[in-house]
């Protein structure tokens, strides 16, 4: 139990440090393209990390707070995530394919990397809602 | 072969209801509905956690389908 909780707050950690990462990066990203470094922003990305991980850790205390102990997932939810993505996973190869297939036969040779942005977005929500659903199953 | 199991008619018995089982082994009440209706073979640590916990001998919780047909 101890050590969950010590691998719980490191991964927090980690999940901070990267969120900071990414926000430094995002502005040298925006500076380089336009020019001008915006370092001001990093306070508000400060802020907006603090905010968020306030928020996150009220909404943790006050749902142990309603449910006293009882976990949110366990072995069964483990084997039912794990069923889950491995269907998911033929579904989007085999779905993948029957639209390249499709595309291929339709005689398109090429295709838009914003179509594929589209797809992929797609993909993840679909993926992403379904695993939200098996866990609660 | 299913294994079932008298999960259900032991815990009714102590009065033991499913969200307090749930809460003791630190499992889903989800898991504890599915274990009951047979539709989940509990792991070999929770099936021990559960003989434990209701203290019987592991016989008289889980058995295979086939064995129960013969006797």
């Amino acid at each position: 139990m101890k050590n969950n909780k010590k691998w719980f707050w490191l991964a927090f950690v980690v999940i901070l440090i990267c969120m900071q990462i990414g926000g430094a990066l995002g502005i040298y990203i925006i500076g380089r393209e336009e020019g001008v470094f915006d370092y001001s922003l990093l306070l508000s990305m400060f802020q907006g990390t603090l905010g968020g991980l306030i928020l996150v850790l009220l909404i943790m205390f006050f749902r142990k707070k309603r449910k006293p102990k009882l976990p949110e997932f366990d072995e069964r939810s483990m084997l039912l995530m794990k069923r889950y993505f491995l269907g998911a996973l033929y579904v989007v190869f085999i779905g993948s394919a029957a639209i390249v297939v499709t595309l291929a036969l339709l005689g398109v040779e090429t295709v838009e990397v914003g179509m594929l942005a589209v797809y992929l977005s797609i993909l993840f929500i679909a993926v992403g809602m379904g695993a939200l659903v098996t866990a609660r199953l | 072969m299913a294994v079932i199991n008298h999960i259900k008619e032991i815990r009714q018995k102590r009065g033991i209801t499913q969200i307090k089982m749930a809460e003791d082994l630190q499992i889903t009440r989800q898991t504890v509905n599915a274990i009951e209706k047979n539709k989940h073979n509990p792991s070999l640590e929770l099936a021990l956690k559960l003989i434990a916990y209701f203290d019987v001998p592991i016989e008289e919780m889980f058995y295979l389908e086939e064995t129960k047909k013969g006797e």
